[in-house]
């Protein structure tokens, strides 16, 4: 009775592709609506992706033990990170479990041990990539990716100013901080668009500049 | 009406993106657009969900909408609306829209023809008639009612069956009010309008998460914060909210305790003379009642009021109590603020609007603290003037045009009449065409006790409309299980399956918003019209044929005979309207309905009042009189400035039961989420409810983020997952969880306490224990 109708494009391949054919997809590499350009969006506390891909034992225990199922293990079209695990945030992106299972699970330290704090995680960082089509930005009250946000008003705050087409309303700009943005996607899963406005891509460190001094 | 160029080229880019399912409204628009080269037409509507009376425009091929966009021309909302206007096209198109009538069979339902059906509720109905008398027959209405169907509703009931036992869903949400202000004011409704909103500069919001709930007013009002740095947002709430974080003050209390705020306020006023002595003595007169009034939880409770006048000096003395020392040790709020707050509302440089809620409307002393607020109003006088006065805001498309215009209450007639009085009743006959004496004077069950009733056998037949009250009634699981009961026939309208229809005996598919022509009232008096565009899916029916049909089938069609020279809805409204004329809440002709953007009531000599009670604005104000509140003619035009004092609510917490818990709603998702959970993308944006908790209450508990709880009352208990830290943060020892959810039935879990006045039940407050799963 309840309108579950929410359909996904699913993942065309099952999971558990046998064998090292590490590179043999990289020319096939799909970029997936809302997967951030063909990176590979890790499990919460994962360490620098040369890294990563060196200490991954592809076990998929990770993945098991994920509650969500937001944890899966990469397929063939996903070329370097065949077998290695991956969040897709627009099928189920990462819900910040309290208790970190994945990274308990994780026998290699490819997800870093030291991590305790879900919020403190930084797997990527959530961008509004695309302004025009943000409806908040349009002056509609959207904003489902500020409310959705677990780490709301620090991580994803809102701007508000004039919205001159109409003169008497405000416009509630969603603005991501990305200090404090773990990147777990559940704003990019959240985004009511059809191609997200808001999606997780890599976290670039801050460009240090004369300017912020 | 063209779609415009913009419109194409955003739609056509979506298009490329389409898949095969869950196509986004754009999406819609570019493949009917591409395929059709543009052939759809469009036409305004207002927007089907809460009472802000968003306009619309609605575009229609073949029969079907196929896109809706805010209209730019429309006044409230120029545009504009929120995530829930934006996906309007989409409600109607659920995978499971009802089709057919439905007739239980044991535990099944099985498809029937309309004419069994119509035949079967006629037969029931003169069955129960017969046997227990018309006060067993029920009809549970609602706000989302259009005009036209609330009065035809109405009329069949009161004129035809000959029972009063006629409310709406209405009296869970703004009942309160409607006590309120024909008790201070003798007339409903506000005086002000939406413009207040651009032109105060003090805002003073109880108990209203307006930035969630009202959405695109929320808009406005910060607009006027963005342009003006001197206006100023003060949130009075128990629970930090999205509103609470762009107010510029957050003042929590303590729940049930505004009553010892909104008299600490009025003290500090009276203490410190920041009163308006000649508004007052021109303007008001004092008057108290009954206290120790009780809370409604035993069946067949009744209450009547023992009012009687007193004066300023008795006033002055009775609010003595209400010191900002005495206020913080009930309430929490430090006494400084208190005085703070009262000052902000006296500085006779501030323009102080007020806007509230269901925090205020959902409460056992709900027409008290309503009324607590005007008097902060009366005190100052700043009402009825722009940018200044008492709003209160609706949270159903026709709460006010349909449910508090029309009167579909157990007691209400149209036009603020009631059907205790036989001058009224005498009015409504004569334009009814019926024996005054035929419509029963004695008010029928409201909406709560309607229910314990179904449960009872006092009411043996029960037809529901246009809602959901066997998810959305307060201790929901007794009157499920009451509806369910032998003897008992419940017959409920609707467009899907619902926790309603799950219930019930007979379900009748039925034509939605645009599907039929309709009005709506908005919260600032805005009548709003809209035509026919698209075609209801399979055999649903609109409510009204469906009541005019089941009429003419027990012999009282003669009720429904309007004049043939004009379209029904027409005839049906003309009727309506002539109880408005003369009565300072006069309606328009329907041919200004049919061209304008709304048109605010009183509609006087071809125009619209806006500010009512202002003699600037207000043609039936006494010239000279400044501000005269004439619809209060029991007390020489006078309104009146009630002491009402704090008094507990009906089941705080103790030992065994902790928290209060306190339901509401979310942007996203509208009242029950019978239309919102079936746009795919509301839908996936929030997909459950969950139960907020302060975050140093869950860390006593080792209660994280997302934990799985329970949460039990002295009526049920429901597992949810914790939210810690995200959208809402009630204050300590509360507990916060939103209704729409069909599958989280948090009203098995809440209290029918109500306010004996309103009798709106307190949804706001009762005792639960939070464990740990």
């Amino acid at each position: 009775m309840s309108a579950n109708n929410v359909k996904q494009p699913q993942k065309n391949l099952p999971t558990g592709v046998k064998g090292a054919l590490v590179g043999a997809g990289a020319s096939c590499l799909v970029l997936k609506a809302g997967s951030g350009y063909g990176w590979m969006l890790r499990p919460p506390g994962a360490v620098a992706e040369d890294d990563f891909l060196k200490k991954c034992l592809r076990c998929g225990r990770c993945a098991h033990v994920c509650p969500y199922d937001a944890v899966k293990m990469g397929k063939l079209s996903d070329g370097l990170a065949i077998g290695t695990p991956v969040i897709v945030p627009r099928e189920m992106p990462c819900y910040l479990c309290s208790d970190l299972p994945c990274v308990k699970a994780c026998p290699s330290g490819a997800l870093d041990p030291e991590l305790k704090d879900p919020l403190k995680t930084r797997m990527g960082t959530a961008v509004i990539s695309e302004r025009e089509e943000c409806l908040s930005i349009k002056g509609l009250r959207c904003e489902v990716c500020y409310r959705a946000c677990p780490v709301i008003d620090k991580a994803i705050t809102v701007e508000n100013y004039l919205n001159v087409k109409t003169g008497r309303h405000a416009i509630f700009e969603p603005v991501v901080h990305k200090k404090d943005c773990t990147g777990c996607g559940i704003c990019e899963k959240a985004c009511v668009l059809e191609r997200p406005a808001i999606v997780v891509q890599p976290l670039q460190p801050p460009t240090e500049s004369w300017y912020e001094s | 009406m063209d779609i415009r160029r913009r419109e194409f080229i955003k739609g056509a880019a979506a298009a490329a993106a389409l898949t095969a399912v869950g196509l986004p409204v754009n999406a819609m628009l570019a493949q009917q657009a591409e395929a059709a080269n543009m052939g759809i037409t469009w036409d305004k509507a207002p927007c089907r969900f809460c009472g802000t009376g968003c306009g619309v425009l609605v575009g229609v091929k073949n029969g079907k909408v196929v896109a809706t966009k805010g209209d730019a021309e429309a006044p409230v909302n120029k545009g504009l609306n929120c995530i829930k206007g934006y996906f309007l096209a989409k409600i109607m198109y659920g995978e499971d829209r009802l089709t057919k009538p439905l007739l239980r069979k044991g535990d099944k339902f099985e498809e029937i023809s309309w004419d069994e059906a119509l035949d079967k509720i006629a037969a029931e109905m003169q069955k129960v008639i017969k046997e227990s008398g018309p006060q067993a027959i029920g009809m549970f209405g609602s706000g989302q009612w259009t005009i036209h169907e609330g009065y035809v509703a109405s009329k069949f009931m009161k004129a035809g069956v000959g029972s009063n036992s006629i409310d709406p869903n209405a009296r869970f949400c703004m009942a309160s009010a409607v006590a309120a202000f024909m008790k201070t004011f003798g007339s409903d409704e506000p005086m002000g309008n939406y413009d207040d909103l651009d032109l105060g500069d003090t805002y003073f919001l109880w108990g209203a998460n307006m930035s969630e709930c009202h959405p695109i007013l929320f808009s406005r009002m910060t607009a006027n914060r963005v342009k003006n740095p001197n206006v100023k947002i003060i949130d009075f709430a128990t629970r930090y909210s999205r509103t609470s974080k762009e107010a510029d003050h957050y003042v929590e209390f303590k729940p049930q305790t505004d009553l010892a705020l909104a008299n600490g306020i009025a003290h500090v006023i009276v203490r410190d003379k920041l009163y308006n002595e000649d508004f007052i003595k021109a303007n008001t007169i004092f008057k108290t009642g009954k206290t120790n009034i009780g809370y409604g939880v035993e069946d067949n409770f009744s209450f009547t009021d023992k009012e009687e006048v007193i004066d300023f000096d008795t006033y002055k003395k009775m609010i003595k109590e209400y010191t900002p020392k005495k206020v913080e040790e009930l309430s929490g709020v430090p006494a400084k603020a208190v005085e703070e707050m009262a000052k902000l509302y006296a500085d006779p440089k501030r323009k102080v609007c007020s806007y509230w809620t269901m925090g205020f409307n959902q409460h056992v002393r709900g027409t008290w603290v309503n009324q607590l607020v005007y008097n902060i109003h009366l005190l100052t006088g700043k009402i009825a003037q722009p940018g200044q006065g008492p709003f209160s805001l609706t949270g159903q498309p026709s709460a006010c045009g349909t449910a508090r215009e029309v009167g579909t209450f157990a007691h209400r007639l149209p036009s603020d009449m009631v059907v205790m009085n036989p001058e009224h009743r005498k009015i409504a006959g004569k334009i009814w065409n019926v024996d005054p004496e035929s419509i029963p004077a004695k008010p029928g069950f409201h909406a709560t006790e309607m229910l314990r009733a179904l449960d009872r056998g006092d009411i043996k037949f029960l037809w529901v409309q246009v809602n959901n009250p066997f998810q959305a009634a307060p201790n929901v699981d007794r009157f499920r299980k009451g509806a369910r009961k032998k003897g008992r026939f419940v017959v409920v309208s609707d467009a899907y399956p619902t926790r309603s229809t799950e219930v019930a005996d007979l379900i009748l598919p039925t034509a939605m918003w645009v599907e039929k022509e309709g009005m709506f009232g908005n919260a600032e008096r805005r009548t709003q019209h809209w035509n026919k565009m698209a075609d209801a899916p399979g055999e649903s029916k609109e409510d009204l044929w469906q009541i005019i049909e089941v009429a003419k089938r027990m012999g009282m069609g003669k009720l429904f005979d309007f004049p043939k020279d004009k379209p029904l809805h027409q005839a049906i409204f003309e009727e309506y309207r002539q109880f408005t004329l003369g009565t300072g809440k006069d309606l328009a002709p329907y041919e200004v309905y049919k061209k304008e953007r709304g048109v605010i009531w009183p509609y006087i000599n071809g125009k619209s009042v806006p500010w009512r009670y202002n003699e600037k604005y207000d043609p039936l104000v006494a010239k000279g009189s400044g501000i005269q509140f004439y619809k209060a003619k029991k007390y020489d035009k006078k309104a009146a400035i009630y002491f009402r004092p704090y008094e507990p609510a009906a089941e705080p917490p103790d030992a065994s039961y902790p928290f209060w818990l306190c339901t509401g709603r979310v942007l996203e998702h509208w009242h029950t989420g019978t239309m919102t959970a079936r746009v795919p993308e509301l839908h996936r944006a929030v997909p459950e409810a969950v139960c907020e908790l302060n975050p140093e209450d869950a860390k006593k508990m080792k209660v994280k983020n997302r934990d799985k709880i329970r949460l039990t009352t002295r009526r049920g208990s429901l597992e949810l997952l914790a939210s810690v830290g995200e959208r809402g943060i009630p204050g300590k020892g509360s507990v916060f969880v939103p209704f729409f959810d069909e599958n989280k039935m948090i009203n098995n879990l809440t209290l029918d306490a109500f306010c004996p006045i309103s009798k709106e039940p307190d949804y706001k407050k009762c005792a639960v224990k939070v464990e740990k799963v």
